[in-house]
């Protein structure tokens, strides 16, 4: 019994890091109909601002988030302003090769500005933890945990319940009629790509101290949001979160139970194999193409 | 008598010549007898002997981009996965030749057959979903085949990587030079083999899918059978052009086999041009030798190795925007404008074959 309360302990701080870099792909999906492969190399481009921030000139780890956080709204807004405004006319392949263009630029960028050694990144809280049931959890932990879920109930009343949310919401589902209907959709669509670069660098923050700042730090998290709005449906905002937690979830028991080396594969083979089945993820709507 | 027979042997032999400059095979083994006299230039010291690895370099990873331009150009489909399923044709051939002691064609023939078994099935369950998941299980499998190749190290000798030397083909030790030999070769072969692909009943079936998915359904193309054909000849050419590298390179290092690789090939084949044989060839150009060749003799290029992949990368969104046929239609606009600017009328293009 401990030993699962433990692994789902475990599991939930990593699912909390995907589901908030999911909810960056999806609601770039949504607003500007690209599927954002970009997002884990800005994020890491991101995380490397907090950590020189952090280690270069030794500002507290708090300041060195929110300038970390003030970048990626830049990045985004530059991102943005710079090429997504300008792609209304290329076809949808033409924008997904845009956006691995831009994971280019970023791989390239970041040793460029802050060297090839690879840097650590502390946790906010350096140690302590509590027992429940025999298993154990860090505070840390439980502050990212808490973190994320905060941060998505924020972001899913906006979304809802706000004007603001409400012109997302109608860009979404149609751009076009959304302009008509006199919704700023450029302005919109600038927000989501700062909203974007602030849940990535967010996600990048914690996911850092488990491992170290290098250029690949966010290819696993990337993967795992990619494959959690996969799971939960491009349709809707909360289906690719619902997706990050079966996901991180399912990881850790695999990897404890099954195999320690083949447990991912193993996982991503289930996934395949149930989109036979569900080829529009959980919660997601089929929608029929017209002629 | 003589007077007139003159003008109709004159005429058959312009004939026979024309036909012979528009034969695209012909075309190509030329190609291919340019390509190879660069040894020989670097033998009366004309040119560095870097400059052969450099293409021997390009001539391997054209190889990929040849297939991922067929994926790309004539289904719309992305695969992240080219150089994970180069690493596995390299890592295979290594094994099959290295470790089994198997000659050159079995491990030639098992870096092709054992990619393209798992790409089919890596297609067969995300290619019946949306386009666009192809790009997502690519990515996937990429990861999952690098980190194999770090941890099997049974097989794959770990991150210290895999040493194998030159083949041995029918009893001819193979050296570096008769290696990019064997490249131009393959590369000609594969050329031509694509050109064929395109040209004919495939060929047309993918037109059809490009023009109108709906359409070509109602004639009865398989949207499944072709996508999943077109991927599975993708990771074909991406097996046999790692094959090829690590009889080049004499071994492998999983650090090789990264997504920049994959990404670096996709930049070729965008700036290329889609659909486009030697725009392909000169994409890959354009990525690895620019900055190999010439770049690397300017100081500032050489302490900043960054920025020709930087470079790579806003290449491709400028590409996008701006230019989406790539250096592929260089020259047919080129002409076109020439011929607008010197203000000759606009002639009635009459479309080449390989555009049609």
């Amino acid at each position: 019994m401990s030993t699962i309360l433990q692994l789902i302990f475990r599991s939930l701080e990593t699912c909390s890091i995907y589901a908030l870099a999911a909810l960056g792909i999806i609601i770039i999906y949504r607003t500007s109909l690209i599927t954002h492969f970009a997002q884990g190399s800005m994020a890491m481009f991101n995380t490397f601002v907090v950590t020189w921030f952090f280690t270069s000139f030794s500002m507290p780890l708090w300041a060195s988030v929110l300038a970390g956080i003030i970048s990626a709204i830049f990045t985004g807004f530059l991102v943005d302003f710079l090429v997504i405004r300008h792609t209304k006319k290329v076809s949808p392949v033409g924008k997904q090769i845009i956006t691995l263009g831009l994971i280019i630029v970023f791989l390239g960028l970041a040793p460029m500005f802050f060297g090839v050694a690879t840097l650590q990144l502390p946790r906010f809280i350096p140690s302590g933890e509590v027992v429940v049931g025999g298993a154990a959890i860090s505070y840390n932990a439980i502050l990212n945990i808490s973190l994320g879920l905060v941060i998505m109930l924020v972001l899913f009343y906006v979304l809802h319940k706000t004007k603001l949310g409400l012109a997302i919401r109608a860009t979404a589902s149609n751009e076009q009629t959304a302009r008509l209907m006199g919704v700023p959709t450029q302005s919109v669509t600038m927000m989501a790509w700062a909203v974007a670069g602030v849940l990535g660098v967010l996600s990048g923050v914690m996911i850092a101290p488990a491992t170290s700042v290098s250029v690949w730090l966010m290819n696993p998290v990337q993967i795992s949001a990619l494959f959690a709005c996969v799971l939960g449906g491009f349709q809707t905002f909360y289906g690719p979160v619902l997706g990050a937690y079966i996901l991180g979830i399912a990881r850790n028991f695999l990897t404890y139970y099954v195999s320690s080396v083949w447990g991912e594969q193993i996982m991503y083979i289930l996934l395949l194999i149930f989109l036979l089945f569900r080829p529009n993820g959980i919660v997601g709507k089929k929608y029929s193409k017209k002629v | 008598m003589d007077s007139n027979k003159q003008p109709t042997a004159m005429k058959k032999t312009t004939n026979f010549l024309l036909s012979l400059y528009h034969n695209q095979y012909l075309r190509f083994v030329l190609f291919g007898l340019l390509l190879a006299c660069l040894p020989q230039l670097a033998k009366m010291k004309l040119i560095k002997t870097g400059v052969v690895t450099t293409m021997a370099q390009i001539l391997i990873y054209a190889i990929a981009a040849l297939g991922l331009n067929l994926l790309l150009g004539y289904s719309g489909l992305i695969s992240l996965g080219t150089a994970g399923f180069m690493g596995l044709g390299a890592y295979v051939a290594a094994y099959f030749y290295g470790d089994l002691q198997l000659s050159f064609w079995i491990a030639l023939l098992a870096a092709v057959a054992i990619p393209t078994l798992i790409g089919t099935l890596v297609g067969l369950t995300s290619l019946r979903i949306s386009g666009f998941y192809l790009a997502i299980a690519t990515l996937c499998v990429s990861e999952i085949l690098l980190k194999t190749f770090q941890q099997a190290t049974d097989l794959t000798g770990g991150t210290s990587g895999k040493n194998i030397s030159y083949p041995v083909i029918f009893d001819i030790a193979f050296k570096r030079d008769t290696m990019y030999l064997l490249l131009v070769v393959a590369l000609v072969l594969v050329m031509m083999l694509t050109w064929n692909l395109v040209n004919g009943q495939f060929g047309r079936a993918m037109h059809a899918m490009r023009g109108s998915e709906v359409a070509a359904q109602a004639m009865g193309v398989s949207l499944l059978k072709y996508r999943l054909l077109v991927f599975a000849i993708a990771t074909a050419y991406a097996g046999l052009s790692g094959a090829l590298y690590v009889f080049f390179v004499k071994g492998t290092y999983p650090t090789t086999w990264v997504l920049n690789l994959s990404l670096n090939i996709l930049a070729a084949v965008v700036i290329g041009g889609v659909r486009s044989i030697y725009g392909t060839v000169l994409g890959v150009f354009v990525v690895w030798g620019v900055s190999d060749l010439f770049l690397n003799n300017i100081p500032f290029f050489r302490q900043n190795p960054q920025i020709s992949f930087i470079v790579n990368g806003v290449l491709i969104i400028l590409v996008v925007m701006f230019y989406p046929n790539g250096l592929g239609k260089l020259p047919s606009d080129l002409k076109a404008g020439l011929s607008r600017l010197l203000g000759g009328r606009k002639k009635p293009g009459i479309p080449n074959k390989e555009e049609r």
